[in-house]
């Protein structure tokens, strides 16, 4: 009995609740105050409003890197899709942008066609190219589909480089650019804002059931008459379009496609986003990636340092915090915690 | 041997063991029963720690929080906090549900594995007591565990968790999915290897009535709760358990 006492004293446990207004705000009952409704709206205004409101605080330097962090934005979006919703872990982000991008200036440069029919083109051209693509590596599943993803755009480069096509290792130049650098940033965040929010509604609408249970289970999808291949096709053809039209939106921009836009860095920083951001929330990636990208341009002065930098933080994430940045906010915003004794 | 004292554990908020406690002598059969979702599997990741193993994983994940309260006496020790590897080392083996053979490795293979914390004469008897045991596991010695069957594979887990040189083993449903000759078989090789070697035995099982008779002593568990304890025999007379567990 003697043992019984201290272990009695600390009987306690903490006790994680939903809060009130979070249950309430789930249904209909969410409309009948205000409260309730700033409950839901707040956090997607915040962001929202945050976003259109990024580009006036900066100055242009800034505001180039602005317009390639929601670049690197939409990648971390179309990653986290396909590794948390669809169970693909495409390392291919690279080959998304490069083909995007590719088409988009062989167009604008052979044909003279302007930006704003290229770009859209490019986006559903280009996302029908990497899907036709990977298709023969679909049946591929986990660090696979990885490794051959990744391979994809160093075989490209390598095909460009050594055949001396599309320019060869120079790229070509003088494409067409958007008319100016405000148009150059609202557009892209208009693309990341509603392409966000529509991969949110697809990833709990039927489709985006289909996906998380081929991610859960292949087997009983498949013993459920669903062809699995149709719907990783579907979701390869989804993350690609958002990669393609950061292609597409680069090539613009620079004014110039070469092979740098098959870079590493498109592959990788992605990862470290989704990875910094919290897996599966679709939000954390994009906040993780519009953090990085800034990050990783002020320390510039550092060279390959940065790629180390990188590293640190995603390892520190993957050790001290696996869940991520937006799981724990989630958490801490819909949830309170209080001590109780058993 | 075992004391487990007030012990509660909680997936967030939800309570899956709620004050149990119970005793198990050394030497003997003890038996736990329980429909599902009674917390007959929660107690057992428990005693063998494995709970606090999952414990430390939600957590990193942020997913559900795990809360372990009330104590567990093992040979005079309070093991609560011990971590599963010191637990096994201390001779607490658990052989869990749904038996959790390495699939790609062979019979023997897992055999070895299991008696890594042998001495190479102790890991020697045991296997050969492990094959008069269960001699049909000698004829397969090569096979991957995988393409074992069933009733195989059970038994390969029992010889697996033998091959630790448990002190108290920890059997989690042993007869799940298996037909009415193998369940006997088994029964039979456990109370066979509790007899012939004393190691304390505790067998969590929600089918009880081909396990009851061989059992010492018996626990039920309902909602969490233990609801009625008792000899094997005063649990067979128990109008409640006979109508609840046994159909009767």
């Amino acid at each position: 009995m003697t043992t019984n006492t201290p272990i009695a004293a600390k009987e306690e446990r903490q006790e994680r609740l939903d809060r009130g207004i979070k249950v309430r705000t789930e249904g209909l009952y969410a409309l009948t105050s205000w409260r309730e409704m700033s409950y839901l709206l707040a956090p997607r205004a915040l962001l929202i409003f945050g976003l259109l409101f990024l580009p006036l605080l900066m100055d242009p330097y800034w505001q180039r890197v602005v317009c390639v962090a929601a670049v690197y934005a939409l990648l971390a979006l179309s990653f986290d899709f396909l590794a948390e919703y669809v169970g693909l872990v495409c390392l291919g982000g690279a080959f998304f942008i490069g083909c995007g991008g590719y088409i988009s200036g062989l167009l604008n440069h052979h044909l003279g066609w302007s930006p704003f029919i290229t770009i859209p083109i490019a986006t559903i051209a280009g996302a029908m190219v990497s899907t036709l693509i990977l298709l023969p590596c679909l049946r591929l599943r986990g660090v696979y589909f990885a490794i051959v993803s990744f391979m994809f755009p160093m075989l490209t480069v390598n095909i460009i480089v050594a055949l001396n096509v599309f320019g060869g290792t120079e790229g070509i130049s003088a494409l067409a650019t958007l008319p100016n650098i405000w148009f150059d940033q609202y557009i892209v965040i208009a693309v990341l804002i509603i392409a966000l929010f529509v991969m949110r509604r697809l990833v709990n609408e039927d489709i985006g059931l289909i996906f998380r249970s081929i991610k859960d289970n292949d087997q009983a999808v498949r013993a459920s008459g669903i062809s699995i291949t149709l719907y990783k096709i579907k979701a390869v053809f989804i993350a690609a379009l958002m990669g393609c039209f950061g292609g597409a939106y680069m090539s613009h921009q620079y004014g110039w496609v070469g092979i740098s836009l098959f870079a590493m860095d498109f592959s990788i920083l992605p990862i470290a986003a989704t990875v910094m951001g919290g897996g599966g929330t679709l939000v954390g990636p994009v906040l993780g990636a519009l953090l990085l990208t800034p990050l990783s341009e002020a320390l510039r002065g550092f060279g390959q340092l940065r790629v180390v930098l990188y590293c640190l933080i995603l390892m520190g994430f993957i050790v001290y915090k696996p869940e991520g940045m937006m799981n724990y906010l989630q958490r801490k915003y819909h949830q309170f915690e209080h001590w109780r004794k058993v | 041997m075992l004391e487990v004292k007030n012990l509660m554990v909680f997936y967030e908020n939800a309570i899956a063991v709620n004050n149990i406690s119970m005793t198990v002598t050394e030497g003997k059969i003890t038996g736990v029963f329980g429909a599902n979702s009674a917390g007959k599997s929660t107690l057992m990741r428990t005693i063998s720690g494995i709970i606090l193993d999952q414990k430390k994983k939600q957590e990193m994940k942020g997913g559900e929080r795990i809360t372990v309260l009330g104590s567990i006496t093992f040979a005079g020790e309070d093991i609560i906090h011990m971590k599963p590897s010191d637990r096994a080392r201390k001779g607490i083996i658990l052989c869990p549900e749904r038996r959790r053979i390495f699939a790609e490795s062979s019979v023997m293979e897992n055999l070895k594995i299991g008696g890594i914390l042998a001495t190479r004469s102790q890991a020697k008897k045991t296997l050969d007591y492990v094959f008069t045991v269960f001699p049909a596991l000698k004829e397969l010695k090569k096979r991957e565990g995988g393409f074992l069957s069933g009733g195989e594979q059970q038994m390969l887990a029992i010889g697996r968790a033998l091959m630790a040189q448990p002190k108290l083993l920890l059997l989690d449903e042993p007869l799940l999915g298996l037909s009415p000759l193998m369940e006997q078989m088994l029964v039979k090789a456990m109370h066979g290897i509790n007899k012939q070697t004393g190691i304390t035995t505790i067998i969590a099982e929600q089918y009880a009535r081909p396990i009851l008779p061989i059992v010492h002593y018996g626990y039920v568990l309902e909602n969490g709760g233990a609801v009625v304890e008792g000899t094997s025999r005063e649990l067979m007379k128990n109008p409640d358990v006979k109508s609840a567990y046994f159909g009767l």
